[in-house]
Formats: C-alpha cells, structure tokens, sequence
C-alpha cells in the first residue's frame, strides 16, 4: 500500500516498539526510583511535621494546664490577702472598741474621784468656815466690843478667802 | 601585555581572518553537489532515496536516529541507576536536584492539568518530553550514517521522520483513548472520541516543526556562503528551541486531554448543585435585604 509522503506502517511501529523500549527503560531505571525516593523523603519530612506538631501540642497542653495551676494559686493567694485583710480590720475595730470602752472606764473613775475630792475639800473647807466662825465667835463674845469683834471676824473672814 | 602588543595582536587576528576569507572565497566555485537544493530538500522531506539498511529491511535514517536515541537515554539511565540513585541523599545534590527537577516538572504538569488521575501519565509525558527533546538535541551532535547507496547521512531527529511524528501523535492519542476507557469507562472514551482530529494534529505540529528547523538548516548548509556564522544562530537556536517548545506543547496537550477525559462526571454535577443552592441563597438573602434591610444589619 502506498501512501502519500512516503508513509510506511512497518516503520511506524519500528518507531512504536522504539518508543515502548524507551519508556520501559526510562520508567525502570530513571522515573520510578526518582519517583520513590522523593515520595519517601516526603513522607518522612510530613512525619517529622507531625511528629514536631504532636510535640507542640503536648508541650501547649502542658503550657495551658500550668498557666491554670498558677492562675489558681493566685486567685487563693489573692483569696487569702482579703480573709487577713478582713481578720486585721475585725481586729483593728474590735481592738479600737476596747480601747474607748477603756478610755470611757479611766474617765468615768477620774470623774468619781474627781468628784469625791471635790466633795471632799469643800466638806473640809466647810469644817474650816464653821472652825474658824466658832473661833471668831469665841472671841467676840470674850471681848464683847461688838464693832470690834464684827471687825475681827471680817478679817478672819477674808484671810480665810485668801487662803482658799 | 602592554598596549602597543595588544594592538599588534588584534591586527594580527583581523589579518589572518581577512586572508583566510578571500582565501575561501578565491579559490573559486564549490564543486557542484551531488543533488539539487530542490532535491536535498525533496529527501529531507520524503526520504525517497536516502535509505538505510536495517538488519535488513530498508528505512528511514530518522529511525535509526530514533534507536540510537534509546541507546543512548538506554545507557545514560543505566548508568543513572547504578552509579547515582542509590547514592541519593536527604539533601540534594546538584545532579540529584537535576534529575528530580525534571521528574518534578513533568509529575506537577500531569498534577496540575489532570488532578484526579495521574500516575500512568506523568510516567507518560516524562518519556514523551525526554523523547523529544533529546530526540531534538540528537540532531546538533550530526552522528552519521551510511545510506544504501554508499552515501553518507547526517542523522536527524528521530521525529523529523513522519512515521516518527505519527507514531508519536498516534501513540499519544490512543494513550488518551485508553485513559479515558479505564477511568471513566465509556463515557471516557467517548470524550476521547469527539477530539478525533487530536492525532492528526499533533503528529503533524511535531512533525512540522521538526522538519522545519531540518529544512532551514539544510537551506543554509547548502550554500557555503551561507555557512559561516550563521549556523550557530539558526541550527542552534533553531533546534534547542524546537526541542524545549514541542515538548513542552505535548506533554501539555496530553496531561490536558487526559485530565478531561479522566475527570469523573458526579463530583462535576455536585459542585454545579452546589452552586445552584449558595446563589439561591445568595438570592434569598439579597431580597430579604431590601425587604428588611434593618433586620439584616
């Protein structure tokens, strides 16, 4: 059969069976042992992806489960501080209570004695006038000169003022 | 060197290259080829009378250049697996990186243009890509070959012969075909069916871009005058371009036919569904926005 440009089957599968040795030889020797060794340091870089990413995530865990721990002790620590906050201010009120019931104690018992002096010293001072009138009385009548005597007992009258 | 000998040196160089010039062109006419250009041209093309013998049976010298690029990829990967793979470290080396870098590309073109299915055809269009670019470089070495009738012949690229070109189209074709009956049963190789005209056109955009950069090379090789600088530029560049643009385009219109007859028809149907619902939704809301527009915000 002739076919134009000197077409020829023979030949075409010549270049064919050519074509088909090539790609055995290359798929074999060159293409599949590339192909694998790439897919494979693929697949080990993901491992170590993963691997590097579970550590990660345990170490965030870890991060996550302390920063928890320590968030609590700081909310008891803080907890704490107001419970003696609360216990200093009890005690400061209940220590300033005391102190004014005392205070109110001493001035109550300086007041009585102040009061019992009081007393005291004008009950003496009493006893003093009625002495001294009794003296001053026992004078006049002794002497019996009555502007005299009524003299004599202002004076003795007000030398007892200015003694007091 | 001082500046004077600098000088002396470059009049020296311009010289021998002036003599050398009018020496060439002097010494008068070439002898007259064997063949005309319309005939060089006519084989380069057709292949009528440069035939080579094998085991045999006489054909192309493209297919010699297709077997000897096997031998030569053949060895080279031999080689590769012996000497280098099992030498493969964690971190790569420069020729580790080279041979990953190319195996890389063709499995992320093959990921990228068909993503449900791609193992078989990475594997494909790395063989395809490798086949013609080295096929294409093969053509800069000029291995010769001895014709039928004595002669001898520069190799060309393997797939500047079209029965190279056709197998290769063909091949790529039913390898779609075939890609498209075992992932998508019948449906696949309907879709594969409507691109009927996908072999004929890749076959011949391969085998005429080849043949071009074979034709223009020829044309300039045969006239002498022609043949000083020039060739760098257009045998060169010609050829490394035509190797790097025709396997790139092959392997991309393969992955992209494989990818959308290997692609499976329900998940297709569920994003259209999906759509469907978030636009109606979209619309619901849209129109309880007008409706209420102080609820909504």
């Amino acid at each position: 059969m002739n076919l134009p440009l000197n077409i020829d089957w023979q030949q075409i599968l010549l270049h064919l069976l050519n074509f088909v040795i090539l790609f055995g030889i290359l798929f074999f020797f060159l293409y599949k042992p590339v192909k694998d060794f790439m897919d494979k340091r693929e697949e080990s870089y993901k491992k170590q992806r993963d691997d590097a990413k579970n550590a990660l995530d345990e170490a965030e865990r870890i991060k996550a489960e302390y920063e928890g721990k320590i968030a609590g002790a700081e909310e008891e620590i803080s907890a704490m501080k107001a419970e003696a906050g609360a216990k200093t201010a009890e005690e400061r009120t209940r220590m300033l209570e005391q102190t004014k019931t005392e205070a109110a104690g001493i001035l109550e018992a300086a007041k009585k004695r102040g009061e019992i002096e009081h007393d005291k010293i004008i009950a003496e001072a009493q006893q003093e006038i009625a002495d001294i009138v009794t003296t001053a009385t026992e004078k006049i009548v002794l002497s019996a000169d009555v502007s005299k005597s009524y003299d004599e007992f202002l004076k003795s009258a007000e030398g007892n003022a200015k003694n007091e | 060197m001082s500046r004077k000998k600098r000088i002396i040196c470059i009049v020296f160089f311009f010289v021998v290259v002036t003599f050398l010039l009018a020496g060439i062109i002097l010494l008068g006419t070439p002898k007259p080829r064997p063949e005309s250009l319309s005939e060089t041209m006519r084989d380069a093309v057709m292949h009528e009378t440069m035939k080579v013998d094998l085991f045999g049976l006489t054909v192309n010298p493209g297919l010699i250049s297709a077997f000897t690029v096997t031998g030569i990829i053949g060895v080279f990967c031999l080689i590769i697996r012996i000497f280098v793979i099992p030498r493969f470290t964690e971190i790569p080396g420069k020729f580790q990186m080279f041979l990953e870098t190319i195996v890389g590309l063709f499995r992320n073109l093959a990921k990228t243009n068909s993503p449900h299915k791609n193992d078989l055809l990475s594997a494909y269009i790395f063989t395809a890509g490798v086949y013609i670019f080295v096929g294409t470089i093969f053509e800069l070495f000029g291995f010769q070959a001895v014709t039928t009738s004595g002669a001898s012949v520069a190799l060309p690229a393997p797939l500047s012969d079209i029965n190279g070109a056709i197998c290769m189209g063909c091949t790529s074709y039913l390898f779609i075909l075939l890609g498209g009956l075992f992932n998508n049963g019948i449906k696949g190789l309907l879709g594969g069916l409507k691109e009927f005209s996908l072999p004929l056109s890749m076959s011949f955009r391969l085998f005429g871009a080849l043949l071009s950069g074979a034709l223009v090379t020829e044309l300039v090789y045969y006239y002498m005058t022609l043949s000083i600088v020039l060739p760098v530029l257009v045998g060169v560049l010609f050829t490394l371009l035509h190797a790097l643009i025709q396997a790139y385009v092959l392997t991309l219109l393969v992955s992209m036919f494989y990818g959308e007859v290997s692609e499976k028809a329900p998940p297709k149907e569920k994003k259209k569904k999906k759509q469907k619902n978030k636009e109606s939704k979209d619309k619901d809301q849209s129109i309880n926005n007008i409706i209420t527009p102080e609820v909504s915000k």
